[in-house]
């Protein structure tokens, strides 16, 4: 049995002194499930969940409870239709855990008649369900954070709500609790058909855990829908100015976000050239890239390694259909992106028939005047597999001063002290 | 079963012990009077000390019973509301206010009385009201009182209204015996009619105070967890506020002001039975009373015929304890 409780918010707005907190706001929660509200600090989630509970009256705008206006349903009504977990409680005064769950069947207890075996039996059962039955003579503020929070939420469950509200919950938990609480309250949506809204601050518990997924952005709504509709990357990006990356689990269709972690790259202005392929550009391209060098790239077969990391990182590359010799054309783009370059690096690539022109380059008149960075040059017999042509080559490049031959450490020490001096 | 004959046990020590504090303080005294005389003058003999005990002692026994349950009923009360067990009447200046009151009435000669029963009770209940109003604002921030602040803003206020009461001393001499009366606290003008207005007030005050108890047991929650459940917290705490300033101010328009008790006594019992203020308002009001019993015949007689006033006698001995709580509390 389906005992569906839905909620109704309608344009509503609220202020502390003037400064508006949520704006407009307008949402319907139709039936049991789990709904997260996420956002940034400050977006106003919290104090949203407070006008569900009722705690903060609406400047603006309606809320209603099963159509019912809330300020037309007594306190005592609400609190047998509505519980809420709070972030972290401790009591003043100290209370058996049992005291404390008892405390939950308030809203039904007479006054002058006092809890009756129906409230026990009631109480016992939500802490067995919870877990908590074995600490029901324990002392609540001598229990963990997450053996409290459970003691909690037996007490919410003792009130036999329809409607579960959880004002980030989990968020003083390791994350062992964290599941576990998690768990234990999907599981209740579940089972006990209850409508739960949460204020989450971890979006990947949210995706994880939630059927609907609200997003707040300075106290609008800004996306709602299930999981995977509403934790887009661009959504994300929107409400929590933060780049991720999204991958959605094909087997739970859940989504997982990932920061991307970009530096903040301090630029220095020099321009690098770098002529590799094969993978042998694979270091040398990200690392001169990271250390502020304006990098380029050529003459790369499309598809190869070196291509990849090249486009990954939005540079300029020369590029050409794999397993052909290099064309003018990509030749002609090459020399003039290692022309507009301040220097140009020649890593220490294979060399076959098809790239032959990626050394020929550096005899261009033309690039006479660059200087020219050589990478293995003591093992390009290894490298060679146009049957000594390319080692001859080498050795013209290396005898005439067309190029320097270094190692990749002194090509970094070379170029981090020009950097260094540019900036 | 076990934990069931704990509790009784100790509401039972706690009558016995009543039951022999009332014993002893009405035999101490100038005069000391047997337990059987006593005994025999309840059943309505008439003995050779029947006068000093049923006009003298008796009902000054009776009303430092009541006072002591009504002020240590107010304490354990006020705590629960503030979540803290550092408060209480006289620490957030109640007592002092209701003294000015009183003192104000008794000066200005505004107050009546019709027989030995005043409007002085009123005008101390003014006080508390007022005082307890003033605390509570100049503590607050935004929506947030904050216990330290209260107590702080309640010393600072007690302190000032203390002033005044000493210069309205200094300009009514006449009145200089009234009014040190008040600010000392003192049982020593006791009549019948007195303590049956003290028992018709603060009897019903007490019981109401305790039908609340469930409510204030879920404050310790919190405010906001506290509504969650159900409760109008505001109007509550008005509610129980007001009861405590009429009990505040019923007790210092007879006795002065009588520090310390509604500190001490919900602080011991709830050392032993907990926080389940459903046996700590009832506990603590019995405690309080044997409490006060025993102050006053202790400042009755240790150094006979000098009588030491009552409120000297408890702050004597509260004051270290309060230390006592304040350190205790910072660890």
């Amino acid at each position: 049995m389906a005992v569906d409780c839905s909620i109704r918010i309608k344009n509503l707005s609220f202020g502390y002194n003037e400064s508006p907190v949520l704006r407009n706001i307008s949402l319907e929660l139709q039936r049991a499930g789990f709904t997260s509200i996420v956002g940034p600090n400050g977006s106003g989630k919290s104090t949203l969940l407070k006008q569900i509970s009722g705690i903060l009256k609406p400047d603006q705008g309606s809320l209603e409870i099963n159509g019912a206006d809330m300020n037309a349903i007594s306190k005592k009504d609400i609190a047998r239709i509505m519980a809420v977990v709070p972030q972290n409680t401790a009591l003043e005064f100290d209370f058996k855990v049992m005291d404390v769950v008892l405390m939950g069947r308030y809203p039904y207890v007479n006054r002058f008649k006092g809890e009756t075996q129906k409230d026990r039996e009631i109480s016992i059962e939500n802490m067995k369900y919870t877990n908590t039955y074995h600490l029901r003579d324990r002392s609540f503020n001598q229990l963990s954070g997450g053996e409290r929070q459970r003691v909690i939420l037996a007490q919410a469950l003792a009130q036999q709500p329809k409607i579960l509200l959880l004002d980030e919950p989990i968020s003083h938990l390791d994350l062992q609790h964290q599941i576990e609480i998690m768990s234990l309250i999907k599981k209740l949506s579940i089972d006990q058909q209850l409508t739960v809204i949460a204020v989450l601050h971890d979006l990947n518990i949210a995706a994880a855990y939630s059927d609907y997924i609200v997003m707040m952005k300075d106290g609008a709504l800004h996306h709602q829908g299930t999981p995977v509709e509403a934790l887009t990357a661009e959504n994300i990006q929107q409400v929590f100015n933060i780049d991720v990356e999204v991958e959605v689990s094909a087997s739970t269709n859940k989504p997982y976000i990932y920061a991307i972690t970009r530096n903040q790259i301090k630029k220095n202005n020099v321009r690098v050239h770098v002529i590799c392929g094969g993978g042998s550009g694979s270091d040398v391209i990200p690392i001169l890239h990271n250390s502020g060098f304006e990098v380029s790239a050529g003459v790369l077969s499309i598809g190869d390694l070196d291509w990849k990391i090249s486009k990954d990182l939005d540079l300029k590359v020369a590029e050409d259909i794999p397993f052909t010799k290099i064309s003018d054309e990509a030749y002609n783009y090459n020399k003039k992106l290692a022309m507009s370059a301040d220097y140009v690096v020649v890593t220490d690539f294979y060399i076959g028939k098809a790239n032959m022109r990626n050394l020929e380059i550096m005899l261009e008149p033309e690039l006479a005047e660059k200087s020219i960075l050589l990478l293995g040059s003591e093992e390009i017999h290894q490298r060679d597999i146009t049957e000594g042509a390319a080692a001859e080559l080498y050795s013209r490049i290396t005898a005439k001063g067309f190029a320097k031959a270094v190692s990749r450490e002194e090509m970094y020490h070379l170029l981090n002290k020009a950097g260094a001096e540019n900036e | 079963m076990n934990k069931a004959l704990k509790n009784y046990s100790i509401l039972l020590i706690l009558l016995a012990c009543l039951a022999f504090a009332v014993v002893m303080a009405v035999g101490f005294g100038a005069v000391r009077i047997p337990a059987r005389e006593f005994a025999d003058v309840l059943f309505g003999k008439q003995t050779e000390n029947s006068g000093i005990l049923l006009q003298i002692r008796l009902p000054r026994v009776l009303l430092c019973l009541i006072i002591g349950a009504g002020l240590a009923a107010v304490g354990a009360v006020m705590q629960g509301i503030f979540k803290n067990p550092l408060v209480d009447s006289y620490t957030l200046g109640m007592s002092s206010g209701a003294a000015l009151g009183a003192v104000i009435s008794i000066v200005t000669g505004i107050g009546f009385s019709i027989g030995d029963i005043s409007t002085t009770g009123v005008f101390a209940f003014i006080g508390a009201v007022v005082t307890l109003f003033f605390v509570y604002n100049l503590a607050r921030n935004k929506n947030a009182v904050a216990v330290n602040s209260l107590l702080l803003a309640g010393v600072a206020v007690s302190y000032f209204l203390s002033a005044v009461i000493s210069f309205l001393m200094l300009l009514n001499h006449d009145s200089i015996n009234h009014i040190v009366f008040w600010t000392m606290g003192s049982l020593s003008l006791t009549s019948w009619s007195k303590m049956a207005m003290a028992y018709i007030v603060i009897a019903p005050s007490i019981i109401a105070l305790m039908v609340f108890a469930r409510e204030l047991n879920i404050f310790a929650l919190g405010d906001e967890s506290a509504q969650y459940l159900g409760i109008d917290v505001e109007k509550l705490k008005k509610i129980l506020l007001v009861i405590c300033c009429i009990i505040v101010g019923v007790v210092v328009s007879v006795s002065g002001t009588i520090g310390f008790l509604g500190l001490v006594a919900p602080h011991i019992i709830r050392m032993l039975v907990g926080s389940d203020n459903r046996k700590v308002i009832p506990y603590s009001a019995l405690l309080g009373a044997i409490l006060l019993i025993a102050s006053d015949t202790l400042g009755r007689t240790l150094i006979q015929p000098v009588e030491i006033p009552v409120g000297v006698m408890t702050s004597i001995m509260g004051g270290p304890f309060f230390i006592f709580l304040l350190r205790k509390q910072r660890q």
